[in-house]
């Protein structure tokens, strides 16, 4: 973004802010907490600047703001923010865990769903009349929203808001709004509206009243509600490539997803070459046979039937594809790019439209201002003949593909297959959190070379 | 333009006397060309063939007494014999009707005297097309029949095959059919199926496979049938080329399926013909073996034009009925004819008529010159002038009729389904915008080949006599290309008309080869930017056609010359802007042209096979 946008950004939301807040911003957190950090600020400008960058990532900047002068142990790592699980929770004293995660614990025969979390809620609430302790108990219940599944439920937010004592935490004059009223409610108040940023929860009008009645106009909860209100949604529908909320849980219909979300053209059928034996006989996956799916266009269905037989095609992968939190694995099915001189130059038949010349007979070309031929973006590859994912990453398995696609293909019966398989994988399945990634293809011993590799692969498909 | 530009910039300094040069010698250029017989394809060039186009052409006396012969009955039986809804409904030609039709001739109108037939001059054809067209399923049903089915025979028939097959076609004994298209072949000659193999003793071939959509396929008793061939090349390779044959019916193994249901045209018979193991022999290839695409392309681009005269005989009848229900119908105690918007209306629908009336006689008269004049331009423009003003006009006078236009009971509403078909057959109004770009690229381009190389060498008199020509351009010249002024070509009442034309054709020809030097052969490939030079070429025919039309009716003082030069001077005036902004948005940098943004929207429709937009009434939270 531009400077001059910046800074007129900045502005104009400085100013639908209404003026109240604008003490807050400009004042208060950046002069006291931040001169420190950050350079001086030399002019309005600058600080315009610099403001507009705190807008741009919502979720930190106050919260770094809040860390100079408070060192509560709530540590918001940056990573914490980045990735999109739940942020680590502060360290809290144990005394106070231990006292509030009974309330968790007693939850009937260990169902974990909405209406025992909202039991616990409840449960705290009378037993602690006084609310002492909430907020100990708030950062507790953050963490255990995902086990009970209801981290994206707004109303669980909004009942884990309404225990904040109402009228307590608000500032009843412009010195409080500028020294950070109680610094560690607000922050347990940004924590719960960060957790809804990150599981993409929209704050709603209740939400809105109820930090309006706990901190008031001019806090730091509201000053995040704000931020989230405007920038969620023009994020949301950043992603030219959407995926579901919720990923299928069986492995062949999540690849159909993932081959589909790979595969731009909309005429490629998906062929389930081989179903992995049902979960009960056996562990999750069974070694013999793996689920083996694959993708394949008509387009490129034509351009294998037109490969020279000579040239001989690769098996390749497994490269990771990243769906939401879960990650894949694929093989391609790839030739290599013929070299220039044995390229044929498609020829148009004399006789072809029997309306108009298909072609014309004249000497010259288009001129160099009209031509958009060349293009740094475009990149010649091999041609890829099909995508597959498949239980297992051996050789084995994926001779099974190349012959269920013979079935569909039969030119492949006369190319030579060449398997380039590479050793593993697997670091990066290491690295994901994600309750199972598909199946973690094999193990230890990769490169790091590898490892840039796979994300770089990542990265582009 | 915008590489002149550049040029410009560099030749600063020499312009003045350079432009003066580069002007006196296009003029000359312009004067001493030479004659041909191609009009639209030099126009291409920035030229008016006035040889070819002025004056309007005529039949003598004689011709138009003996057509006015036919007229009389033949227009007598479609007004009282003919029922054209009940064709419509019952989606069938009665016996009686065609019966009716064979005696008065019009089975075999361009089928030459010694045959049999009428052996009518394209002129009269057109004429009598003009009354056909009255109800257009018979009008269908008689152009499959002559106009294509049997046209082959006329056109490289043999004498044996002509002899043979003429008169009985002529009669209307037998009627014929023309069958091209397949299930996965429409323009696409490459992907036909139907295949023909020699026998054993090569005194046969063997037919094989299907055709789709036959207009007369279950009446037709001679099929000009087109089909793949096994050829040997002259370097002795095997290949695959296309054959015209004539199949007969009773060779065997000629099977239709049922008639189509269709939107339109109702009462003409459309079904599949399949072939299997039909038996032709060999005397009965069209033409020779191997040569079935041109024969193909010949038949079709000979039948375009009387699309022209047909469309207009229908137009006068619907403008008689539409009139006559405005100047009857009272709304607040006026009648519909009083308001603006219906007279509008009335205009538009009577300009068009002339237009393409007069376009369509102007190319027949064109084609009935002697020697075989090269006219498939000129009848591709008709065909597409035509049926766009047909629909256009359908549509408006429904608009006119308001309800009743909408309801089975009147009449009105088959115009409306019968016209679309227009748009369609023959070759679709987009393929033939190809037709007409590209032929008359391929013209001019050879005709510039010399200084399109000198350019792109950089030649500097040639680039600086390009530069001077933009220069006087930009500076306004008047253009003159000699059609008024002293014995000129145009009278002058209709001059102001003709002298937007000549500037139009003048900036046409420059526009011509500014795009094949941006473009070159690959201009091919840009279908937006040829759809719009085709658009151009359309309206300079017309514009020429009906200048040279009512310059004839004034000179001649014929009956009210007077309305003719007003729809002149309409349409010419309305084709100038339009060929004015057309020719902006030719131009790469001009702010008309939104050829990338439209590319884009497209593409990213079909990427999605879907229209993409998010609905109004969603919200974000």
């Amino acid at each position: 973004m531009s400077w001059a946008q910046a800074v007129l950004l900045a502005r104009s939301l400085s100013r639908g802010w209404g003026g109240i807040c604008s003490t807050a911003l400009t004042g208060a957190p950046f002069s006291q907490y931040h001169s420190s950090q950050q350079c001086q600020i030399l002019n309005p400008l600058m600080e315009a600047r610099v403001r507009t960058h705190i807008l741009m990532d919502t979720s930190q900047v106050p919260l770094q703001a809040a860390h100079g002068l408070h060192c509560s142990t709530a540590m918001h790592t940056f990573d914490s923010s980045l990735v999109p699980h739940p942020p680590k929770p502060p360290r809290r004293p144990i005394k106070a865990l231990a006292l509030h995660e009974e309330l968790f614990r007693k939850a009937p025969d260990g169902t974990r769903e909405k209406a025992s979390f909202v039991q616990a809620i409840q449960d705290f609430a009378q037993y602690n009349v006084h609310k002492r302790g909430h907020v100990d108990f708030i950062y507790l219940a953050l963490r255990k929203m995902r086990e009970y599944g209801v981290e994206r439920d707004l109303a669980v937010y909004n009942l884990l808001l309404d225990i904040f004592p109402k009228e307590v935490f608000r500032p009843r004059s412009i010195f409080q709004t500028i020294f950070y009223h109680y610094p560690r409610q607000q922050e347990c108040g940004i924590a719960v509206l960060e957790q809804m940023e990150n599981h993409g929860v929209m704050p709603n009008k209740e939400t809105e009243f109820l930090l309006i009645q706990i901190f008031g106009r001019k806090s730091y909860p509201m000053l995040k509600y704000v931020r989230m209100k405007l920038w969620f949604t023009r994020f949301r529908n950043i992603n030219p490539f959407p995926l579901p909320r919720d990923l299928p849980q069986d492995p062949v219909d999540l690849a159909r997803l993932a081959l589909r979300h790979m595969e731009p053209d909309l005429s490629a059928r998906v062929t389930v070459y081989q179903m992995s034996l049902p979960e009960d006989s056996k562990d999750a996956v069974d070694p013999t046979e793996p689920h083996i799916v694959g993708i394949q266009s008509p387009d490129q269905q034509a351009a294998l039937a037109c490969h020279d037989p000579a040239r001989p095609i690769f098996v390749e992968g497994p490269f990771s594809l990243w769906l939401r939190d879960k990650c894949v694995y694929y093989h391609i099915l790839r030739a290599d790019l013929l070299p220039p001189e044995e390229r044929k130059v498609e020829e148009i038949p004399e006789e072809w439209s029997l309306y108009y010349p298909m072609q014309l007979d004249l000497a010259y070309e288009r001129s160099g201002w009209d031509d958009y031929k060349f293009n740094i973006n475009e990149v010649e590859e091999g041609p890829v003949f099909a995508i597959c994912m498949a239980g297992a990453h051996d050789q084995a398995t994926l001779a099974k593909w190349i012959q269920g696609l013979q079935e569909t293909n039969p030119a492949l019966a006369r190319i030579p297959v060449v398997f380039r398989l590479a050793g593993s994988a697997g670091e990066l399945l290491a690295s994901s959190s994600g309750p199972e990634g598909s199946s973690p293809p094999p193990s230890e011993g990769q490169e790091e070379e590898d490892d840039n590799q796979q994300r770089q692969q990542q990265g582009q498909s | 333009m915008n590489c002149c530009g550049l040029f410009l910039r560099s030749a600063a300094a020499a312009r003045s006397c350079r432009a003066l040069v580069a002007f006196a010698e296009s003029r000359r250029l312009l004067r001493t060309s030479q004659p041909s017989r191609a009009f639209a394809k030099e126009l291409f060039l920035g030229r008016i063939e006035k040889k070819e186009v002025f004056p309007f052409p005529e039949v003598s006396q004689d011709e138009l007494n003996e057509i006015n012969q036919f007229v009389g009955p033949v227009e007598k039986f479609f007004t009282e014999e003919v029922d054209s809804q009940k064709i419509d409904r019952e989606g069938k030609i009665p016996n009686e009707t065609l019966e009716k039709l064979k005696s008065l001739g019009l089975f075999g109108m361009q089928v030459p005297e010694e045959y049999g037939g009428l052996g009518l001059s394209s002129t009269m054809y057109a004429r009598l097309c003009e009354i056909i067209s009255l109800d257009s399923s018979i009008a269908v049903t008689l152009a499959a029949h002559q106009a294509i089915g049997l046209k082959g025979i006329i056109m490289t028939g043999s004498e044996e095959q002509k002899a043979k097959y003429l008169p009985k076609l002529a009669s209307g004994e037998h009627m014929a059919a023309f069958c091209l298209t397949e299930p996965a072949s429409g323009s696409d000659a490459a992907s036909i199926r139907t295949r023909a193999t020699l026998s054993e003793d090569k005194k046969h071939y063997v037919l094989n496979g299907s055709k789709v959509w036959i207009t007369n396929g279950g009446l037709a008793s001679v099929f000009t049938v087109f089909a793949k061939t096994e050829v040997v090349d002259s370097d002795g390779s095997v290949k695959d080329k296309i054959t015209a044959f004539i199949v007969e019916r009773d060779f065997g193994g000629v099977t239709s399926g049922k008639p189509e249901d269709k939107l339109g045209i109702r009462g003409s018979n459309t079904c599949e013909v399949h072939f299997e193991n039909t038996r032709v022999p060999v005397e009965n290839v069209l033409g020779e073996v191997g040569g079935g695409f041109k024969v193909a392309m010949n038949i079709l681009n000979s039948g375009r034009f009387s699309m022209g005269s047909t469309v207009a005989g229908m137009l006068k009848k619907l403008i008689e009925m539409t009139a006559e229900y405005a100047c009857t119908r009272k709304q607040f105690n006026r009648t519909l004819s009083e308001f603006g918007l219906i007279q509008e209306k009335f205009a538009l629908m009577a300009q068009k008529a002339y237009v393409m009336e007069s376009m369509a006689y102007l190319t027949a008269g064109m084609l009935d010159q002697p020697g075989f004049p090269d006219c498939s331009i000129e009848a591709a423009i008709v065909k597409v002038f035509s049926s766009e003003g047909a629909w256009q006009c359908v549509s408006e006078a429904l608009q006119i009729l308001g309800g009743s236009g909408y309801m089975k009971d009147y009449p009105y509403e088959r115009f409306l389904r019968d016209s679309r078909i227009l748009l369609i057959f023959e070759g679709t109004n987009e393929i033939l915008r190809m037709y007409i770009a590209l032929t008359g690229l391929q013209h001019a381009g050879r005709a510039l080949t010399a200084r399109v190389k000198e350019l792109k060498r950089g030649n500097v008199t040639t680039v600086m006599e390009t530069v001077g020509r933009r220069l006087r351009d930009s500076l306004g010249r008047t253009v003159d290309l000699g059609l008024t002024g002293k014995l000129g070509a145009v009278h002058p009442s209709v001059a102001d008309g003709a002298h937007k034309l000549e500037e139009n054709v003048y900036y046409f020809g420059r526009t011509v080869e500014m795009l094949l030097l941006r473009f070159g052969k690959t201009i091919v490939e840009e279908q937006l930017i040829l759809k719009r030079v085709a658009n151009v070429l359309i309206n300079l025919y017309g514009m020429t056609a009906v200048l040279s039309r009512a310059t004839r009716s004034i000179r001649m003082g014929l009956r009210n010359h007077d309305h003719e030069v007003l729809l002149t001077n309409i349409f010419c005036t309305e084709a100038y802007h339009q060929n004015l902004f057309t020719l902006s948005q030719l131009d790469k940098c001009s702010p008309e042209n939104l050829d990338e943004q439209i590319k884009k929207v497209s593409q990213q429709v079909l990427e999605k096979r879907a229209y993409i937009c998010a609905h109004p009434l969603d919200r974000m939270s």
